[in-house]
């Protein structure tokens, strides 16, 4: 493995700059690293040359005009250790819980998470669920893109050449849960996660799945059957039967296709349990 | 090549290097330049835990950590044990549960309450002291008696 040399930009111009200069091929973005260097050490990436942004103004949380707009470089765990975001944004802190470790999430960041786009990400179906939108600096200015559209597939993003992640926005908090089964509580992959929200002023519900390929997906067709409030017992098992067919499970050595049919319904109903413990839900 | 210096706090101890390679990991420096076995190496994937160390009193795993990157920071060893008092309480708690068996995970164990204990305050409730365990394995699996240490480090407050 040849070295890397490490260049670390103190300003978000110099840091575009340094990117759009250097070969996409021979350069990687660090933000924690916790998933990066795991690349470099396991020989699936080879850059020359690490960008880190530890040196941009992006540590940051923000709730100007009641839209919660996270940082891209703010460690996971400052984002799970917030009260106000645990209140009002229930399922984000229960998906940041949900990744590696305490020692990992002081170091991993919901930027890096998202440009990394894992199909078993723990954040993204959360960032679906919530209508999330992703906003983009680079060479030829700002641009802001919805999650659905910015994940689209497994470690491919829509980034142009030098574009960074300036920081991910929540337009409204919903009430919500995120809900997973793997083998391990921490450090592990899980084998299927629901992720749930509804969203109060259009009084409709999202549902968002990980564990499945190529990326987690928003499933709509299953969210038009829980209705515009408090779906009833019938409405629910519906959902969960439809959740359980359109999902695109796989078999791999984590799960089974069908243990991940038979999860995904699970999960699903008591993911909406919770939402309607919680309250904030109309009839 | 020429390097910048690195200059890093290790256990209140001011450390400046000229030899740290870009991309050097801080479980390498500490074992191999400043000759601080004490932090392990287990999996080196960050599944393990036994690398923990904390970095301005947090834990991080210094095998996905890059020296540089914690440039002017402090870092806290297992070694810190005689002058920093929250990493003095977790090894007694251990020590006074018999909480090891080979000892290989220990320091990652330790590293992971002591870090638990200045984030969640001295007053850390059991399931916080266990959600900081959560990353690190024990090989032996002397679970039991890790638990009991995590019990005494609460009954016996700070």
């Amino acid at each position: 493995m040849a070295p890397f040399e490490l260049v670390v930009p103190s300003s978000v111009e110099e840091a575009v700059a340094a990117l759009r200069a250097a070969d996409p091929a021979e350069t990687a973005v660090l933000a924690g690293g916790t998933d990066l260097l795991l690349d470099v050490d396991e020989h699936r990436i080879d850059p020359r040359r690490v960008v880190s942004l530890r040196r941009l103004p992006w540590r940051t949380l923000d709730w100007t005009g009641g839209v919660l707009t996270v940082g891209s470089t703010l460690p996971l765990r400052s984002l799970e250790m917030d009260p106000e975001v645990a209140r009002r944004y229930p399922a984000l802190v229960q998906a940041v819980g949900a990744v590696g470790s305490v020692a990992l999430r002081h170091r991993a960041t919901l930027g890096g998470n998202l440009v990394r786009s894992a199909p078993a990400s723990d954040l993204v179906p959360v960032l679906l669920a919530y209508d999330a939108v992703v906003d983009l600096v680079g060479p030829r200015g700002d641009r802001s893109v919805p999650v659905d559209r910015f994940i689209q597939a497994s470690r491919k993003v829509d980034l142009e050449r030098g574009e960074l992640v300036r920081s991910i926005r929540l337009p409204e908090p919903r009430p919500s849960a995120y809900l997973w089964q793997r083998v391990r509580p921490a450090n592990d992959i899980s084998q299927v996660a629901v992720a749930l929200a509804f969203a109060p002023h259009e009084r409709s519900w999202r549902v968002a799945v990980a564990g499945v390929a190529p990326r987690p997906t928003l499933l709509a067709d299953v969210a038009e059957h829980l209705g515009r409030g408090r779906p009833d017992e019938a409405a629910v098992a519906r959902a969960a039967r439809l959740a359980s067919e359109r999902s695109k499970f796989q078999t791999d050595r984590r799960a089974s296709e069908e243990y991940r049919r038979r999860l995904v319904a699970t999960l699903l109903r008591r993911a909406i349990g919770s939402v309607l413990r919680a309250g904030g839900v109309p009839p | 090549m020429t390097r910048a210096i690195v200059r890093l706090t290790v256990n209140e101890h001011a450390v400046e290097r000229s030899d740290v390679p870009d991309d050097e990991r801080l479980l390498d420096t500490l074992r191999w330049r400043l000759a601080l076995k004490g932090t392990k190496e287990g999996c080196r994937t960050g599944d393990c835990g036994a690398c923990t160390v904390l970095v301005d009193g947090q834990s991080a795993l210094s095998c996905l950590t890059l020296t540089r990157e914690v440039e002017g920071r402090s870092i806290t060893t297992i070694e810190a044990g005689p002058t920093d008092a929250r990493v003095a309480r977790v090894r007694a708690a251990f020590e006074a549960a018999g909480a090891l068996q080979c000892g290989y995970c220990t320091p990652g164990f330790v590293m992971s309450l002591a870090g638990a204990l200045t984030e969640q305050g001295a007053s850390a409730s059991r399931a916080e002291l266990l959600e900081a365990l959560g990353g690190n394995l024990c090989r032996c699996t002397g679970y039991g008696a890790i638990l009991r240490a995590v019990d005494r480090l609460r009954v016996e407050g700070p």
